[in-house]
């Protein structure tokens, strides 16, 4: 790749368009991660710097921090630890069975004193990382069988670990930016064509054993919860076809009960209407019908719909098309192949991200503990989706010169 | 758009890429558009059926009133102590954690914390099952509501029950509503209550309308009573969650008139949080309160005829009607014994109602109206006016005495005479009530005539008064005649009418038809309809005109007995009382004479077999009167179950009652019906 002009910033080039789509963005989610906690905060009398909103602020700000700073050395120097990154989260992600805490019956959080840290969070930018710098290399190499199943391996192994964590969400993460960027990276299509054809047969199959072979025949042995989200997804009973009527009664309480969240959070958003209730009117949230532990988190974007209607929620998804549209003009801009996979892999990871949670607040995807990038809360997600913003700026700022 | 224009040139990758992510973005925005638009409906209805419960709110039901505005029923606050249960959930939170079963850590702390000394012991929360903490959370629940209840007791002065099935009960139904503690608290209970400024969190005072029947026994045949109810009016919102306790009229007045008393019942929703408790109520679809009847009962001289009846002895059964003569106005309307429709509200025990479904006394029936007794000889009036009709009995008889030998054969049968042998004139016969004089006259008019003159007051047709309590008596009409030869084959022989002509045999009639019988007699030939209502007015008053019906006086028919004839019996039934003829002579009503009135009457003493007594040894006895004489205004009818003879048990009651009229004229504040029948 011919690259003539020597690696400077080219300042005063920054893309506006991104960083005023992030920023509204954040204020979008300050406004209402406070009104999720309204009720909660208010009747309980929370000192103000206790109140997540404020909480939240103070890891946009250390976000913005840590992207800022990003952007001032160029991002292959960043990239030459890649491989610390990457074994480091590793490292990490083997240390949250040992030391890490369980909330909900998954253990999935470090406790660092001032916020809980996230690995898999940070596997997911160090993965990026690192499979963009293992795929800049001649496109020969590319071809060859061996490099593919490194690649491979290399998703693999963050997967799993994340996976038994159990979450099964953050885990699906890494098929489509692996993918995505072995594509675009030159991979050859055949190798991933194959793979996705394996894939697809592969979660066909499992599907098909954990929605319809009767129990004897379960190969596969998903979380019990997990298999409840499929289930509650297809629409499909909970209880076996051999069960008793007592037994099948049983069932559908439960049944209820797990399909509960999926439920309110269609219905706030469908109750949103074209404008919405108004701010911190949503009675989904204010009545806690959207459970109080999740509208703040995952089910954010349901007290927004709430509350702001389709004009707020298509608002949102179009600030995240001018995100990831920058992004993909960023990866067409970029100097080298790194820059255009980090680019890549950044926006896939975003997308993912995107499409997931609104998916499963609309119920077009199954419910999966998946945080909606810069909306939600929660300290890790927001540092590292700030961070990767500032991949692609940085990509963005040391890129080709014309 | 930006992004492309470069890509479209060089780059095919990122150009699928860009793509794929357009696609799902639009796959998103379709699908908001579905759920927040298209669907936009049938969620808020979701939201709305989860979050909000519609509470019933019975009115405040009208009152009754007597003519002059005193209060038969009306509504009195029931003071109730509720519980909010929205408030206690911190207690209930609080208790769940007390009782929360803990253990202390049985696995040695680490190594190097003995080392350094600072192990210390920990205790932690043991793990529970789903199930078990369900039961927990109940416990605990029910341990603040006991504790709050019997604080509540304690201040009260008197042991509350609570039982944890009760809670459990309105927890899981009722939770958005307030829990009540103690419903009805008396005064004193209400001062304490108020007068305790420390009185535990949740608890509240609410105020509910209860009805009430100041007047207890009195008149409770016509106001009759509540029973509770759960069905919705015509009109109403149909569908609620939750109802209060209403009631509907069971009998009487309220029955009839229950449409009117109720109103229309209210909605209120209350907003439920998704633990369902209470947090914000209003109200949807206001109450409209119901409205009042005004009656044309006179209170005072209700309970003047109730204590003359009274009069007659313990566990007295009989009626009395006072009627006006001249519009049909009911003054009073007595049925003893009587029950306290205030044992109605809220709920009757069963031991009550055991005594109100007594076989004998039957104190739940309208003797005024609702039971059959023979007339006996009241009915002479009417064999009177048959004979006088067919002219049997005409200028040239009336006064020329038949002899009587004290007892008379009809066929084979041979009919004793309460009155003495001797020699009987009309007059005589009348206020001596001789048998042997009417079957003589009666069998000599016929059937037929005594058959007219009966048809002509109305024998054997209900009065329809607006209390639902009405029979229809029995009377041998043509129709009767038919339907009896048909079901029974009976052939109506001299005999039933001898029967007849002394009121014994094939005639039933009620307290209320014989006044309309007197009273046409009295006013000379109107048959009035008896009016119990006066009218029905919004509850503001009956200035109102929307909502105000008026219930004018109505006739029911008209003699067509010639107008001598009926003044002729006016004058004998005045011989029967006034001591016309003095000494051995006098009439039968004597016992009821009260100077200045011109009481005029007949009594009677029937034979009535009733089911459930073997021997006829006591008699019903009557008093069927109107005063006074020149210008009839009153009728007065008495009738007493099991009384010795008419003019014996009957006649004091009577004149118990003119007796109170006459006070009550005196009183000056007895208003003078509407003139309405002309004689």
């Amino acid at each position: 790749m011919p690259t003539a002009s020597p690696k400077q910033p080219r300042l005063g080039t920054e893309e506006w368009l991104l960083i005023g789509a992030t920023l509204c963005l954040l204020v979008i989610a300050a406004l209402f991660i406070h009104s999720a906690r309204y009720t909660t905060e208010s009747a309980e009398d929370y000192p103000w710097f206790r109140q997540y909103y404020v909480k939240q602020i103070i890891f946009y700000l250390m976000g913005l921090t840590g992207a800022v700073l990003f952007n001032f050395l160029d991002y292959h120097s960043w990239a030459r630890w890649s491989l610390v990154g990457y074994w480091g989260s590793i490292i990490l992600l083997l240390l949250v069975p040992l030391i890490g805490f369980s909330a909900g019956g998954a253990t999935r959080w470090i406790n660092l004193g001032l916020f809980n840290l996230q690995p898999s969070e940070l596997a997911k930018l160090a993965f990026i990382f690192m499979l963009a710098g293992f795929l800049s290399r001649p496109d020969g190499e590319l071809r060859l069988v061996g490099n593919f199943w490194k690649a491979l391996a290399m998703m693999a192994l963050p997967f799993f670990l994340i996976l038994k964590e159990p979450d099964l969400g953050s885990a699906l993460i890494f098929i489509p930016v692996g993918l995505v960027m072995m594509f675009v990276g030159g991979i050859p299509k055949r190798y991933l064509f194959k793979l996705v054809g394996g894939v697809s047969v592969l979660v066909a199959l499992v599907l098909v054993d954990v929605l319809f072979a009767p129990k004897s025949l379960q190969f596969i042995q998903l979380e019990e919860y997990q298999k409840h989200r499929l289930l509650t997804y297809f629409g499909m009973d909970f209880a076996p076809k051999d069960a008793t009527p007592e037994e099948r009664l049983k069932w559908e309480k439960i049944q209820r009960d797990k399909s509960y969240q999926s439920r309110q959070a269609l219905i706030a958003v469908g109750s949103g209407g074209f404008h919405g209730k108004g701010w911190r009117e949503g009675r989904q949230t204010s009545l806690k019908y959207l459970p109080p532990g999740a509208a703040h988190n995952d089910f954010i974007f349901s007290v927004i719909a709430e509350e702001t209607g389709f004009i707020g929620s298509a608002t949102c998804v179009a600030l995240f098309g001018v995100v990831l549209f920058t992004g993909i003009r960023i990866a067409g801009q970029a100097r080298d192949r790194l820059g255009k996979l980090l680019a890549v892999g950044v926006v896939t990871y975003i997308f993912s991200h995107v499409f997931i949670n609104i998916g499963m607040n609309i119920r077009i995807m199954p419910v999966t503990g998946v945080p909606l990038p810069l909306l939600s809360y929660g300290g890790t997600s927001a540092i590292v989706s700030l961070i990767a913003i500032g991949v692609l700026h940085n990509v963005h700022l040391y890129r080709r010169a014309y | 758009m930006i992004a492309f224009d470069h890509l479209k040139k060089n780059d095919p990758h990122l150009r699928m890429l860009g793509m794929a992510v357009l696609v799902g973005l639009l796959i998103l925005l379709a699908g908001l558009w579905w759920v927040q638009i298209i669907s936009h409906h049938r969620h808020t209805d979701s939201e709305r059926n989860q979050s909000y419960r519609t509470v019933r709110i019975p009115a405040i039901r009208g009152k009754i009133f007597d003519r002059n505005g005193g209060v038969l029923a009306e509504n009195r606050p029931s003071y109730d102590i509720n519980l909010y249960l929205n408030e206690l959930r911190p207690q209930f939170e609080e208790e769940f954690m007390r009782i929360r079963p803990r253990r202390a850590v049985t696995n040695p702390p680490p190594v190097w914390k003995r080392w350094l000394g600072i192990e210390t012991p920990k205790v932690e929360l043991v793990r529970l099952s789903r199930q078990q903490r369900d039961q927990l959370t109940a416990q605990a629940q029910y341990n603040v509501a006991r504790r709050v209840v019997d604080e509540v007791g304690q201040v009260l002065g008197e042991e509350i029950p609570l039982t944890p099935e009760e809670f459990r009960r309105h927890y899981l139904q009722l939770r958005a509503l307030p829990m009540p503690v103690r419903k009805n608290i008396d005064a004193t209970q209400l001062a304490r209550f108020l007068e305790n400024t420390h009185l535990p969190q949740g608890v509240d005072l609410d105020v509910e309308p209860l009805r009430h029947y100041p007047q207890g026994r009195t008149a409770a045949h016509l106001v009759g009573h509540l029973v509770k109810d759960t069905r919705s009016q015509p009109g109403e919102v149909a569908s609620v969650d939750y109802r209060m306790t209403d009631f509907r009229g069971n009998l009487g007045l309220e029955y009839v008139f229950d449409a009117d008393l109720r109103g229309r019942a209210g909605v209120k929703s209350v907003l439920v949080n998704s633990a369902g408790y209470r947090i914000s109520q209003n109200v949807w679809v206001a109450d409209e309160p119901g409205r009042n009847v005004v009656l044309t009962i006179d209170l005072p001289l209700q309970r003047a005829a109730e204590e003359a009846l009274a009069s007659v002895g313990p566990d007295v059964r009989g009626a009395v009607v006072v009627m006006d003569a001249r519009s049909g106005d009911l003054y009073a309307l007595v049925s003893a014994p009587a029950y306290d429709p205030n044992a109605f509200v809220p709920g009757i025990s069963s031991a009550e109602m055991a005594e109100l479904n007594d076989p004998v006394m039957k104190p739940m029936r309208n003797r005024a109206t609702q039971e059959n007794y023979r007339p006996g000889s009241v009915f002479k009036i009417v064999t009177a006016l048959a004979c006088l009709q067919s002219g049997i009995l005409n200028e040239t008889n009336l006064h020329e005495p038949l002899p009587n030998p004290g007892f008379i054969m009809v066929g084979r049968r041979r009919i004793d005479d309460e009155a003495a042998a001797g020699e009987y004139t009309f007059e005589r016969a009348f206020i001596k009530s001789s048998n042997t004089y009417f079957i003589h006259y009666g069998i000599l008019a016929g059937f037929k005539a005594m058959q007219r003159a009966g048809m002509e007051f109305q024998f054997g047709q209900a009065m329809s008064l607006p209390t639902r309590q009405n029979t229809s008596g029995t009377f041998p009409d043509p129709a009767w005649i038919r339907s009896q030869r048909e079901s029974a084959g009976l052939y109506w022989a001299d005999g039933d009418t001898a029967n007849l002509s002394m009121g014994q045999g094939f005639i039933d009639v009620t307290p209320l038809q014989i006044a309309v019988m007197i009273g046409a007699i009295a006013n000379g030939g109107t048959l009035l309809q008896p009016r119990l209502v006066q009218r029905v007015e919004s509850p503001r008053g009956a200035a109102e005109e929307i909502g105000t019906r008026e219930f004018p006086p109505e006739i029911r028919g008209r003699l067509s007995f010639d107008p001598e004839h009926l003044a002729l019996i006016r004058q004998v039934m005045r011989a029967d009382v006034g001591n016309i003829h003095p000494g051995p002579n006098r009439g039968t009503g004597y016992k009821a004479e009260v100077p200045g009135m011109n009481i005029c009457a007949k009594t009677g003493t029937a034979e009535n077999k009733r089911p459930g007594e073997s021997r006829v040894d006591k008699k019903d006895v009557w008093f069927a009167s109107f005063a006074p004489l020149e210008d009839p205004k009153y009728v007065v009818i008495v009738m007493v179950e099991n009384g010795v003879f008419g003019g014996e048990t009957a006649a004091p009651v009577a004149k118990k009652i003119y007796q109170a009229i006459q006070k009550r004229e005196q009183s000056g504040d007895f208003p003078t019906s509407r003139q309405f029948a002309n004689r």
